[in-house]
């Protein structure tokens, strides 16, 4: 059982709370879920509810956190509450410390003081139980991100507490691995267990959640049973994205005699193993496309291809009429802006302002003040042009990303999942940006997980299955 | 992409040895290649090395770095051409035909084999790590070390660099391919080098920090700095250990013999 009573707290260096008069109880064998606008302290409840915050970290805390009716300051240490306490953190790969999956369990497993044939049976009821027998000697960088988290989940399991903390641990996942984290989770609520769930996909969770938390700049905003406090409108805009009537009717059709993309029996192999197989595809200008598909079916593979990150191994691909074998990434750069998955790839300026101006000085681009001023009012980030910009909130820095290619004007932009980590609302505005952008004449291409993205905001959306297009299809306007 | 220096999960000669064995085996084969200068000598153990990574069924990730190893060894030659020069004059870097700098930089038979000794020695040296490296698992390692009454701290410390290596190379990658996204061109010759190394190592040492942050409470959550810890699955010595021991010492042996009649210390 763990207990937060007033808990504030302030990181070093900063002035504004991370989290203000927090009083949560998680009680045994239930589940609690939070959920909130990124940047609302869910990570640092999550730290909070661990002791990490009071043991690890400086900054001004205030208020009490007792875990299984002791108070964290009379523990020892971290090796002491890990006693209690398991935590999976969002990144699974800094998770890994070893070479192989069952060397990873297994070396959490020895540090239990239990006996060798205890160690065996839990290794290998731990390993069923997650799924992960079949790949037991994998090394992490051959791991997909969902099997990378059921380790990094397997790993903790193997502490054998009863109270486990997870902090986003589907975010990156696609629809048939987060079911996949689902169906473990909801069978060890079933076990037991007591869960402290940090998430954005309630839908996906609706089923093994007890109490729904909301929390807002630090503090909590609507806590109870998901039934009651999803009646108010506002708190239910945050928890389920809603992404009905963006699509305000037909994309309207731009006077171009040639297609902005077109991908004639394209093939693609990385060291000779196959990731696209004869891909023949056309897109509009001025269209909405989705791209949508499990993880490895080929959909980043694919959009690589249209700013040559990546060289079709057979076939073509024009942009604008122009073969991009005739063309090199900076010159594409013009015509096709990418936006990759994770927003940290990019950022290395001081300032949003810089961040910016990056892009526009590699393309030679005039005027950089005013065009960064219009991009940075695109995304509604006008306020920001100053400050670093890792300090931004994921959702912002999602939004960051995005005006950086949109200042560089091109006429085609490529966004790889950009909804993940994000609310329901902060998952609509990126979304409306986008129609935005489309309106303003750009053809928009989406690669997502999520279904309703395409169906409510897309005109078209291609759905592709190991390496190929298995379905291309028109969205029926409501 | 290559996995430099992982482990590779196979059944061979060099897996089933006792990570002790392995130690004393990169002890002694470090030792020797400070000491030897003979060519003909290292470039014998140079094939015994070879040799063991066939019988181990390791020669294919050994190769790999064989591109790596005569890049570095054509460099070694390079420098002590350069900087080394002494021995008979076997002709000039610059031919003597060119008009004015004809004739400088000579090049000369004890230059190019202080290269080549070195060049031998360093491929002595990558060939047998990366036998030792990709032939243990780091829990094995992490016990051989901890019987050897190393710090713990400094036992992870090891074998998480180890463990990154891909890792970083991946996120540069990716990193690399976003600002190439971006119409980041940094140009060519020493200055382009230089301006381009800030968009790609800022984000690659801002997110290693970050990850080496939840790295870091993942080990104290994870007990590993406890000290308590249960041995499972010890690997125990076997009739390779032996095998590999005894050839060890046959080999230091022949070598203080060989090293003391051939340096005339005695007779």
């Amino acid at each position: 059982m763990i207990k937060l009573k007033d808990v504030s707290y302030t990181y070093p260096h900063t002035v504004q709370e991370a989290l203000h008069r927090l009083s949560l109880v998680l009680e045994p064998g239930r589940c609690i879920m939070v959920t909130g606008p990124s940047g609302a302290g869910k990570t640092t409840l999550c730290l909070a509810a661990c002791g990490i915050l009071f043991h690890e970290y400086g900054g001004k805390k205030a208020g009490f956190v007792t875990i299984n009716g002791r108070d964290v300051s009379a523990y020892t240490g971290l090796s002491e509450i890990a006693k209690n306490i398991g935590i999976v953190f969002d990144d699974a790969e800094a998770q890994m410390i070893f070479t192989t999956v069952e060397e990873e369990i297994l070396s959490a497993l020895e540090y239990r003081g239990l006996a060798p044939e205890e160690i065996e049976r839990r290794l290998a009821s731990i390993m069923e139980v997650t799924y992960l027998s079949a790949i037991k000697d994998r090394s992490p960088h051959n791991l997909s991100g969902g099997q990378k988290q059921r380790v990094a989940l397997a790993a903790t399991l193997a502490l054998g507490n009863d109270i486990l903390i997870l902090d986003e641990p589907t975010s990156e996942l696609d629809e048939h691995a987060t079911r996949r984290i689902v169906e473990i989770l909801s069978n060890l609520k079933r076990q037991g267990k007591t869960i402290l769930l940090v998430e954005h996909k309630y839908a996906h969770f609706r089923d093994m959640v007890d109490t729904l938390v909301v929390m807002e700049h630090g503090a909590i905003s609507a806590i109870g049973a998901p039934g009651e406090i999803l009646d108010d409108e506002r708190i239910k805009r945050i928890v389920i994205p809603d992404f009905t009537g963006i699509r305000t009717g037909a994309a309207p059709a731009l006077p171009t005699s040639t297609p902005a993309i077109a991908v004639r029996n394209l093939s693609y192999s990385y060291d000779e193993v196959p990731a696209l197989h004869n891909v023949s595809i056309g897109i509009n200008a001025g269209e909405f496309v989705a791209i949508v598909g499990e993880n490895g079916s080929g959909k980043t593979t694919l959009v690589k291809q249209f700013n040559r990150l990546l060289t079709p191994t057979a076939g073509d691909v024009e942009i604008r009429g122009k073969n991009t074998r005739d063309c090199t990434i900076a010159e594409l750069a013009r015509h096709v802006g990418l936006v990759f998955q994770n927003p940290d790839h990019m950022f290395f300026a001081d300032t949003v302002k810089d961040e910016i101006a990056f892009g526009l000085e590699n393309l030679g681009i005039k005027n950089k003040d005013v065009v960064i001023d219009a991009a940075l009012g695109e995304v509604g980030l006008l306020h920001t042009k100053t400050l670093y910009p890792r300090w931004l909130s994921r959702g912002e820095r999602q939004r960051l990303a995005i005006a950086c290619v949109v200042a560089m004007q091109p006429a085609i932009i490529v966004l790889d999942e950009p909804t993940t980590g994000l609310d329901g609302d902060e998952a609509r505005l990126v979304m409306e940006i986008l129609k935005k952008l489309q309106q303003n004449g750009h053809t928009v291409i989406v690669i997502t997980h999520n279904r309703d993205i395409a169906q409510y905001c897309a005109d078209r959306m291609i759905t592709m299955d190991q390496g190929r297009v298995s379905s291309d299809t028109r969205v029926p306007v409501e | 992409m290559s996995e430099i220096l992982q482990y590779v999960h196979k059944d061979g000669f060099f897996h089933r040895l006792h990570p002790f064995s392995k130690i004393l085996f990169i002890i002694v084969i470090s030792v020797m290649c400070v000491f030897i200068t003979s060519i003909p000598f290292l470039i014998l153990m140079v094939v015994a090395l070879l040799s063991l990574a066939y019988i181990s069924h390791l020669h294919r990730e050994v190769i790999q770095q064989l591109k790596l190893v005569l890049i570095m060894s054509v460099v070694f030659i390079i420098i002590t051409v350069l900087t080394m020069p002494n021995g008979a004059t076997l002709g000039y870097l610059i031919p003597q035909g060119v008009p004015v700098i004809g004739g400088s930089i000579a090049i000369t038979d004890g230059a190019i084999g202080i290269g080549l000794v070195l060049a031998l020695r360093f491929m002595v040296l990558i060939f047998a790590f990366q036998l030792f490296l990709i032939s243990t698992q780091p829990r094995d390692l992490v016990h051989a070390m901890e019987k050897l009454h190393m710090p713990i701290d400094y036992i992870l410390m090891f074998i998480i660099a180890l463990r990154f290596i891909p890792t970083l190379q991946i996120e540069g990658q990716r990193i690399h391919e976003a600002q190439l996204a971006r119409g980041y061109n940094p140009g060519t010759g020493m200055l382009g080098k230089i301006r381009g190394v800030a968009p790609i190592v800022v984000p690659l040492v801002s997110n290693a920090l970050l990850r080496s942050n939840v790295l870091g409470l993942t080990i104290d959550m994870r007990g590993y700095r406890t000290g308590i810890r249960t041995h499972v699955r010890e690997r125990k010595f076997c009739t390779g250990d032996y095998a590999m021991m005894g050839s060890l010492v046959v080999t230091v042996s022949v070598f203080f013999v060989v090293a003391i009649f051939a340096s005339g210390l005695i007779f």
